[in-house]
C-alpha cells in the first residue's frame, strides 16, 4: 500500500504543471538571472582566486639583495593548502619576448628582476594588484632586514625568523578555495528552492484529508492507513524536492560553472535538511489550514518570506538582523541553509555548522511530529 | 428477513446550535437498494459522513456489517464502496491510472488489482477513454469515473451520493443499469437523489429525511398509499352545473372537486374503478364530456406532501 501510494504521488507531481515550474524552472531561471547580474563582479571579486600566470627576467645588474626574490617566486608557485598555488612562473630571456607573451595573454604580469624589481602589468585588475603587492612585501620585507642588519644585527636571525613566520606573502592572499562572496546570492536561492517543498506538503495534504478535498473523502473512506498514506505522499514529495535540488545545484556548479567551494555531496546533504524542514513545515501548515487558496499562498509566502530574510534578495538583511534580532537567522530555515553551505564552504565543518544542521533537522522532527498529533485524529467535527 | 448490514440507532449531530441529525434511526438490510430521499439540508450527507465515519457525532450508534464502525476500522471500509456527490478524481492521472490508484487502497494484489479494474472500466464503458486525462472527458464520463473508482474493489456495501447529478439520459441510464446489476451481484445500495422517478425505478425501499429525522420508510407503493389523494381525474366538462358537479362530489371515495378552466378536476382518496363510476354517472345524467384523463400519484406527490412545498436553502 506504501509503495503504490508512494509511486502514485510520484506520477502525481511529475506530471503538476505548477511543480515543474516552480520547484525546477523558476530556480533555474532565478540562477541566471543573478548569474548574468553578478557574474562578471564574480569572477572578479578578489575573493574568487585563481593562479596568476607571471613572467620574469633576470636582468644583468641583479644586486644580492633582489636575486633573493627569485626564492619568493619559487615559494610563491608551490601548491597551498587548498591545492592553488599564488603564482605560475615563467622564466624570459629578454623583455620583448615577455611583452609579446603578456600581449597574447599567455601571463598577466612581468617582474624585471635587476638594480630594482619592475613590474609590468598588462592592465587594471585583481591579478595587476596581487602582483604589485608580491613586489610590496617583498621590498619591505627587504628593507626592514636591512635596516636591522645595519642597525641591530644582533637581532638579525630573530627578525628573519619573525618575518618568516608571518608568511605575508600568503597571508595577504588568503583565498577561501574558489567561492565568491556573491555566492551566497546562489545559497539563499538554494534555500528557496529547498522551502518550496512546503507547497508540496499542502498538495499531499490536500489529496489525502477527507476535510480538503472530495479525493481527500475517498481516501479516507478507505481501507489505507491515514499516517502512513501522508508518509509515503510526504517521501514522495520529498524525493522530488531533491531532484529539484540536484538539478539546481549541478546546473550552478558545472553549467554557470560557479563553485560552491566544497564537495557536491555537501550541498546536497544541507539543501536535503532543507527540504526535509520544507516537507515538514508544509505539512504543518496544511494540517492547520482548511481554506484551499491558503493551502496554496501560506506555503509560498512561508519560502519567500524566510528566503528574504536569508539574503536572497538583500545581502546585507541577515547582517541587520544578526544585530537586531539575532533569533531570527537561528530559526530561519533559508537562513540556516545559507549559513551552513557559507560556513562549509568559507572555514569548513566547523562545530557552527554541523550545528546549524542539527537545528534544521529539530525543525524537521518537531514539525512532522506536531503534525502528526493533529493529523492522526481520524474524523472530524464539520467538512 | 435478510441480515442487517448498516443499523443506525439516535443519531445525532450538531453543528453549534444546529441540529443537522436529529434521532435518526436506519437499517438496511443485505442485499436492497436504499433509497434516501430529502430535500436540500435535510441532513442525508451528514447522515452519511457520519456513516463512514468522516464526521464525529454528538450521540448516537452505527453498526455495519454488525460491527461498531469507526475511524479505524479498516476491515469494515475494505468492504465499503462510495460514489460521491462531486467527481473526486485525481486530475493529473489517467482514467486508468485513476482507477488503480483508488482500487489499490483496498486490493494489494497486482494481478486480483488489474482484473478488477479492468472489469471496473468495461462495467462503466470506458475501456475506450483508459489513456484519457478526467479534463478530456464529459461531464458523463467523468461522473462515470467517479463510479468506477468508487465501486472498482467490488465493495459488498456501496453507497451513491446523487450520482446522476448533471448527466444526460443515455448516462443516467446506463449508470442505472450498472447499479442494478451490482445490486444483483450481491451489493447491497444505499442511493441519495433528487431524482424521484430513478429512486421508485431503483430503490426497493425508500427512507425520507427532513429536519434531520426519518419522516418515512417504506417501498414505493407503501409510501404512496400514505397520500389522501389516490387518483386525480381530469375531464374536459362544456356544462359545469351545480347540480353535475353535486352529482360528482357524491360519488364513493370523490373527495374533491374542482373547476380547472375547461376541465374538471376529481380527486379520490382510493377505490378501484374511479373513472368508470364517473363516466356511467355522466353518461346516466346525459352530460356530454371531452377528453378524460387520469393520474395516479407519484413518488414526488408524496414528498412534496411530507416535506412540504416551501423552498429550502
Amino acid at each position: 500500500m506504501f509503495g503504490r501510494i508512494f509511486y502514485y504521488k510520484i506520477k502525481e507531481l511529475m506530471r503538476s504543471y505548477w511543480l515543474i515550474g516552480w520547484n525546477f524552472l523558476f530556480p533555474l531561471v532565478l540562477a541566471t538571472a543573478f548569474y548574468l547580474g553578478f557574474g562578471r563582479m564574480m569572477t572578479d571579486d578578489p575573493e574568487f582566486f585563481h593562479t596568476i600566470p607571471v613572467g620574469y627576467i633576470v636582468s644583468e645588474d641583479v644586486t644580492e639583495e633582489n636575486a633573493a626574490f627569485l626564492d619568493v617566486l619559487a615559494e610563491l608557485t608551490k601548491e597551498r593548502e587548498d591545492d592553488v598555488a599564488v603564482l605560475k612562473t615563467t622564466e624570459y630571456d629578454d623583455r620583448e619576448a615577455a611583452i609579446a607573451a603578456m600581449n597574447a595573454n599567455r601571463i598577466s604580469g612581468i617582474y624585471i628582476i635587476g638594480a630594482d624589481i619592475e613590474t609590468i602589468v598588462a592592465k587594471n585588475s585583481i591579478s595587476a594588484s596581487t602582483l604589485n603587492q608580491i613586489v610590496r612585501t617583498y621590498e619591505n620585507h627587504a628593507t626592514t632586514l636591512i635596516n636591522i642588519a645595519k642597525d641591530h644585527p644582533e637581532s638579525l636571525q630573530k627578525a628573519m625568523d619573525l618575518l618568516s613566520e608571518e608568511n605575508t606573502y600568503i597571508k595577504e592572499h588568503t583565498f577561501q578555495r574558489e567561492t565568491s562572496a556573491y555566492m551566497q546570492y546562489f545559497y539563499a536561492l538554494l534555500a528557496m528552492t529547498a522551502l518550496f517543498s512546503s507547497w508540496i506538503s499542502t498538495v499531499i495534504l490536500e489529496g489525502i484529508c477527507a476535510n480538503k478535498s472530495e479525493s481527500g473523502k475517498r481516501f479516507e473512506v478507505s481501507g489505507a492507513g491515514k499516517l502512513s498514506s501522508i508518509g509515503a505522499g510526504l517521501l514522495a514529495g520529498l524525493l522530488l524536492q531533491c531532484l529539484s535540488n540536484t538539478v539546481v545545484i549541478c546546473y550552478i556548479e558545472y553549467v554557470l560553472k560557479l563553485s560552491f567551494g566544497m564537495p557536491i555531496w555537501c550541498v546536497m546533504l544541507v539543501t536535503t535538511l532543507g527540504s526535509g524542514v520544507g516537507i515538514s513545515v508544509g505539512c504543518l501548515m496544511g494540517s492547520l489550514i482548511k481554506n484551499p487558496a491558503l493551502l496554496v499562498v501560506v506555503p509560498l509566502a512561508f519560502s519567500m518570506v524566510c528566503s528574504f530574510f536569508s539574503g536572497l534578495m538583500w545581502g546585507n538583511i541577515k547582517q541587520i538582523l544578526e544585530y537586531h534580532c539575532p533569533i531570527v537567522n537561528r530559526i530561519n530555515p533559508a537562513a540556516l541553509v545559507t549559513d551552513c553551505l557559507y560556513i562549509r564552504s568559507t572555514y569548513g565543518a566547523t562545530p557552527m555548522y554541523y550545528q546549524n544542521l542539527v537545528i534544521l533537522a529539530a525543525i524537521t522532527v518537531g514539525a512532522m511530529l506536531l503534525s502528526s498529533l493533529i493529523l492522526r485524529r481520524r474524523n472530524y467535527v464539520s467538512l | 428477513m435478510n441480515e442487517k448490514v448498516i443499523q443506525i440507532d439516535q443519531l445525532v449531530k450538531r453543528y453549534g446550535e444546529n441540529v443537522a441529525v436529529d434521532h435518526f434511526h436506519l437499517e438496511v438490510y443485505d442485499g436492497e437498494i436504499l433509497g434516501l430521499l430529502g430535500p436540500n439540508g435535510s441532513g442525508k450527507t451528514t447522515t452519511i459522513n457520519c456513516l463512514l465515519s468522516l464526521l464525529q457525532y454528538d450521540k448516537g450508534d452505527i453498526r455495519i456489517f454488525g460491527k461498531e464502525m469507526r475511524p479505524e476500522a479498516y476491515d469494515i471500509k475494505n468492504q465499503i464502496g462510495v460514489v460521491m456527490q462531486n467527481v473526486a478524481v485525481v486530475d493529473t492521472l489517467n482514467v486508468y491510472e485513476n482507477v488503480d490508484f483508488f482500487c489499490g487502497l483496498y486490493v494489494g494484489d497486482k494481478k486480483l488489482r488489474k482484473q478488477y479494474v479492468e472489469e471496473a472500466l468495461e462495467f462503466t464503458g470506458l475501456t475506450d477513454y483508459k489513456k484519457y486525462k478526467p479534463k478530456k472527458l464529459s461531464g458523463g464520463l467523468l461522473r462515470r469515473l467517479n463510479i468506477a473508482c468508487g465501486i472498482a474493489h467490488k465493495p459488498k456495501l456501496i453507497i451513491f451520493d446523487e450520482p446522476t447529478v448533471a448527466v444526460d439520459p443515455q448516462s443516467r441510464n446506463a449508470i442505472l443499469e450498472g447499479i442494478k446489476k451490482m445490486n444483483r451481484d450481491g451489493a447491497t445500495v444505499i442511493y441519495t437523489s433528487h431524482y424521484m422517478e430513478e429512486v421508485e425505478e431503483l430503490c426497493s425501499r425508500i427512507v425520507i429525511m427532513d429536519h434531520g429525522k426519518n419522516v418515512a420508510n417504506g417501498t414505493a407503493t407503501e409510501l404512496k398509499a400514505t397520500l389522501m389523494n389516490r387518483e386525480t381525474i381530469r375531464i374536459g366538462l362544456p356544462e359545469k352545473t351545480e347540480s353535475v358537479l353535486q352529482g360528482l362530489s357524491e360519488i364513493n371515495h370523490v373527495y374533491k372537486v374542482k373547476i380547472d378552466g375547461d376541465d374538471v378536476v376529481i380527486k379520490c382518496d382510493g377505490g378501484d374503478h374511479n373513472l368508470v363510476h364517473v363516466l356511467s354517472y355522466l353518461t346516466d345524467q346525459n352530460v356530454p364530456f371531452g377528453r378524460v384523463s387520469t393520474e395516479l400519484p407519484t413518488l414526488n406527490d408524496v414528498f412534496l406532501e411530507i416535506t412540504g412545498k416551501e423552498l429550502r436553502d
